[in-house]
């Protein structure tokens, strides 16, 4: 039998294509990759959750209450059943009872209020069983192949007993209280690809459903959303009987799931650089579609409505951390200065890539917000990028090149890091390590605290730094693979600079060993390419989010744009009754 | 039990950089030994074999000892050959060239069988290969063919030495085409064909890879070695919440 050699690539005709790529000359790599850039991204239409919205809607996948055996407390199991056009998943999520003192965002918890797995085909008594036995577990249990993604959530204790309270009262939540938070439950891990012997991701490449990177991931924490809003209606109704109201669709639209992501999302930024290239080069080929538009007068209104709402969205956003606040503040009053004028900017410009240069003066933060905007505009050319977000993650070596070629890719892409001075303490001063708890990433400060000897090799920056000095004492007409065969050391650096080096994007341009170095900016990077909101940073290398803030419900689920959740206007929402689902 | 490719991926990859070796490239012998677990040939109990060698060799460049038209001879002074591989295949595909053959001759290396990932990726180039090896225990010599349309080689077992070259050594020849072994196969004892190797790939894919208990524990073992110790310091270095 012949097996054909695997091609990773899709072909390039099914690729969307914009000739006029290189018109937009000053988004280059240096630019894009840069930390602080990424560092400030939103949301964009682009972003994994908004992809997977679009594909359910135009799809008409169906989600359907399979099992509820929950007690009158909350706690048991419910399982969801989500039907696509190719196949059938099921959701299926314990909630358990744990003590205050249990409840802990870290990886190193070992109980959750709610765990939970999404489950490829259908749920067998025995593999039922299983889930029963191991999902609770996580990390320390051992789960089925079939499973695709196993995660856990905690409450938000203040927001979920809020809501149940009202709700069993008669009365919808304060508004107050829930933009506080803007979720009940708050996911602290949701793995896939592989890990803890559930699914791998590659056999993957044939699902229609979830062959994209992380889809099988935003849509267990979407039906989770469903999961949470049913929950408190259910509880509302124990606890109140018929006296209980069901939460308003508002509300519920205002409701996303939250996330509380540390260190250990950042060395996945600098461990696969080739999907975050794939990842900004799909954003960047959506922005410079449009870019190169003219400004229509038809584009304006809905460029200016979402500004507004950009405005006062920023305006809402609570959070503790003293920075995020001000920069925050700094978007509000960018923005609303900008909207003051706005027609009148607009008028001076002939494109968007005019607009978007014209601020470049604003901060990172509102120059995203901008971009975020432009590309609602335009979905017909931007949309199909969406789909371009996975990535061929082999780095290798070129023949019949030498070493001045590789100096060549040094110094024209590598500038941010061949120009550190790797002798100064500050442009070293962490080691990153992984702590015998639960593996736990973690940053110590080097000469100060144990484990530098077991430093977590992330320091791409030094790398590159150090093979471009040993390269300057090599004869520059030897080839590569001879000066490799001389000095082997090389070769994992050098195959990553060569293949990032000619990537669109290349590496994230940080030094991630540096004083000053800020890990929130890998983390954000991530969080805006899943579509997070409300970026609440609780230090310097923990923040938690939004994902499907402001969302469609699934059973009201549309492909339009849901930008910049807003509060719901609490005096025009009547009360309702329960929704027969939760009743039972 | 059953594992998932991510994870062999993860373990060896974690526990080569705890080996603290600075030659050697932990993604591509991660690779190396997933997918020769996948093909069901041991990959995981052939790291586990190779971690001892890879522990106490010294990172030193392999040496040519002899080189000709179409051939080059490498000395690999008793290291695994996992830590190597990969730049000797560069290294030859460029002294290659547009020869339509080329030979590589490894001395004094181990771990052979971890070659068989490195070698499979060769198909994807147009290249065919045909490998072999004696060995001092059973199966006594193992030949490796690798047609150039196909993904996946067959491999041949003999019970008896064929070559009488070194047990430490390894011949890999390229082609760009097709080799007629015929000769080299004659007399193999057990034989597992392109086909069957497909098959046990798909199948990892589709119910998980099997691990021997103890290997996967011996695994685990050198994956806790790059682990630092937990403190109230520690802790912190987390961030917190």
């Amino acid at each position: 039998m012949q097996h054909s050699p695997s091609v990773n690539d899709k072909p390039s005709d099914n690729m969307p294509v914009n000739d006029k790529l290189d018109a937009v000359s000053f988004r280059t790599p240096d630019v894009v990759m840069h930390s602080q850039r990424l560092g400030a991204m939103h949301q964009t239409r682009i972003s994994f959750v908004r992809s997977l919205l679009r594909k359910i809607d135009k799809e008409s996948w169906a989600l359907n209450v399979h099992l509820w055996d929950l007690d009158k407390n909350g706690f048991g199991q419910v399982i969801y059943r989500l039907q696509t056009p190719e196949h059938i998943y099921h959701l299926v999520v314990f909630c358990n009872q744990i003590a205050d003192e249990e409840r802990n965002d870290r990886v190193i918890a070992q109980k959750w209020d709610v765990t939970f797995a999404l489950v490829y085909g259908e749920i067998s008594d025995e593999l039922l069983a299983n889930l029963k036995a191991n999902v609770p577990l996580q990390e320390a249990g051992r789960n089925s192949n079939m499973v695709m993604v196993l995660a856990r959530a905690n409450k938000s204790v203040r927001v979920f007993d809020h809501v149940v309270s009202a709700l069993a009262d008669g009365q919808q939540p304060d508004l107050e209280v829930l933009a506080q938070v803007g979720y009940i439950l708050r996911t602290t891990a949701v793995y896939g690809n592989g890990k803890f012997g559930i699914f791998d991701f590659k056999p993957l490449d044939h699902s229609e459903d979830f062959n994209q990177s992380f889809r099988a991931q935003m849509c267990a924490v979407y039906l989770l959303r469903e999961f949470s809003l049913d929950w408190v209606d259910y509880l509302a109704k124990q606890k109140g009987g018929d006296k209980a109201v069901s939460l308003h669709p508002e509300i519920k639209r205002y409701l996303g799931i939250g996330n509380a992501t540390g260190l250990g999302m950042a060395p996945y930024l600098i461990n696969h650089p080739c999907v975050v290239d794939q990842w900004l080069t799909a954003r960047e080929g959506a922005l410079q579609a449009v870019l190169v538009c003219d400004i229509e007068p038809d584009k304006v209104p809905q460029f200016t409505t979402l500004m507004n709402r950009a405005i006062q969205h920023f305006s809402e956003v609570v959070t503790i951390n003293e920075p995020q606040i001000a920069l925050n503040s700094t978007v509000v009053d960018e923005l609303t200065s900008l909207e003051n004028n706005l027609t009148a900017e607009l008028e001076a410009c002939t494109t968007w890539a005019d607009f978007l240069q014209r601020n470049d003066h604003l901060s990172f933060e509102s120059q995203e917000v901008i971009i975020s905007c432009m590309m609602e505009l335009y979905p017909k050319r931007v949309d199909a990028f969406g789909e371009q977000v996975n990535a061929d993650e082999s780095l290798s070596l070129p023949s019949g090149k030498v070493v001045q070629d590789l100096i060549d890719v040094l110094e024209a892409r590598y500038q941010w890091a061949i120009n550190i001075d790797f002798e100064a303490e500050d442009n070293i001063y962490w080691f990153w390590y992984r702590s015998e708890d639960k593996e736990e990433p973690r940053m110590g400060i080097r000469g100060q605290e144990h484990g530098d000897d077991k430093e977590f090799l992330l320091d791409i920056g030094r790398q590159a730094n150090t093979l471009y000095l040993a390269l300057q004492q090599a004869n520059p007409q030897q080839l590569i693979s001879e000066f490799i065969l001389g000095q082997p050391k090389y070769r994992s650096i050098a195959r990553r600079v060569w293949t990032m080096g000619h990537k669109q994007m290349g590496d994230i341009q940080i030094n991630v060993l540096q004083k000053t170095a800020l890990p929130m900016h890998l983390l954000r990077c991530k969080l805006s390419m899943f579509g997070a909101t409300k970026f609440d940073p609780r230090s310097d290398r923990w923040v938690r989010v939004t994902l499907f803030q402001g969302a469609p419900l699934f059973h009201e689920i549309h492909s339009d744009e849901w930008l910049f959740p807003l509060l719901p206007k609490i005096n025009e929402l009547p009360t309702l009754p329960l929704t027969p689902t939760m009743e039972d | 039990m059953i594992v998932s490719h991510n994870e062999i991926v993860t373990m060896v990859n974690k526990a080569f950089l705890g080996m603290q070796r600075e030659v050697g490239e932990a993604d591509l012998i991660a690779s190396m030994v997933a997918e020769l677990q996948m093909a069901g040939l041991n990959g995981i109990k052939h790291f586990n074999n190779a971690s001892p060698f890879i522990l106490s060799e010294r990172d030193m460049p392999i040496d040519i000892v002899h080189q000709a038209e179409g051939e080059v001879s490498l000395d690999l002074h008793g290291s695994s050959l996992v830590c190597h591989l990969p730049v000797v295949m560069d290294y030859a595909l460029e002294k290659m060239g547009n020869r339509e053959h080329f030979r590589i001759y490894l001395k004094n290396c181990h771990n052979r069988w971890l070659a068989y990932s490195e070698l499979v990726k060769l198909a994807a180039k147009g290249i065919a290969c045909l490998a072999k090896w004696d060995n001092g225990s059973a199966p006594k010599h193992t030949v490796f063919t690798l047609d150039k349309r196909f993904v996946y080689p067959d491999i041949y077992y003999f019970n008896d030495a064929q070559d009488n070259y070194n047990t430490n050594d390894m011949v890999i020849e390229l082609a760009t085409f097709n080799f007629d072994s015929e000769q080299d196969i004659q007399g193999f004892d057990h034989k597992i064909s392109t086909d069957e190797l497909y098959a046990t790939h798909q199948r990892a894919w589709r119910q998980g890879i099997y691990v021997d208990d103890e290997q996967w524990a011996t695994l685990k073992k050198s994956a806790a070695a790059i682990l630092v110790e937990d403190n109230e310091t520690s802790s912190k270095g987390a961030g917190g919440v």
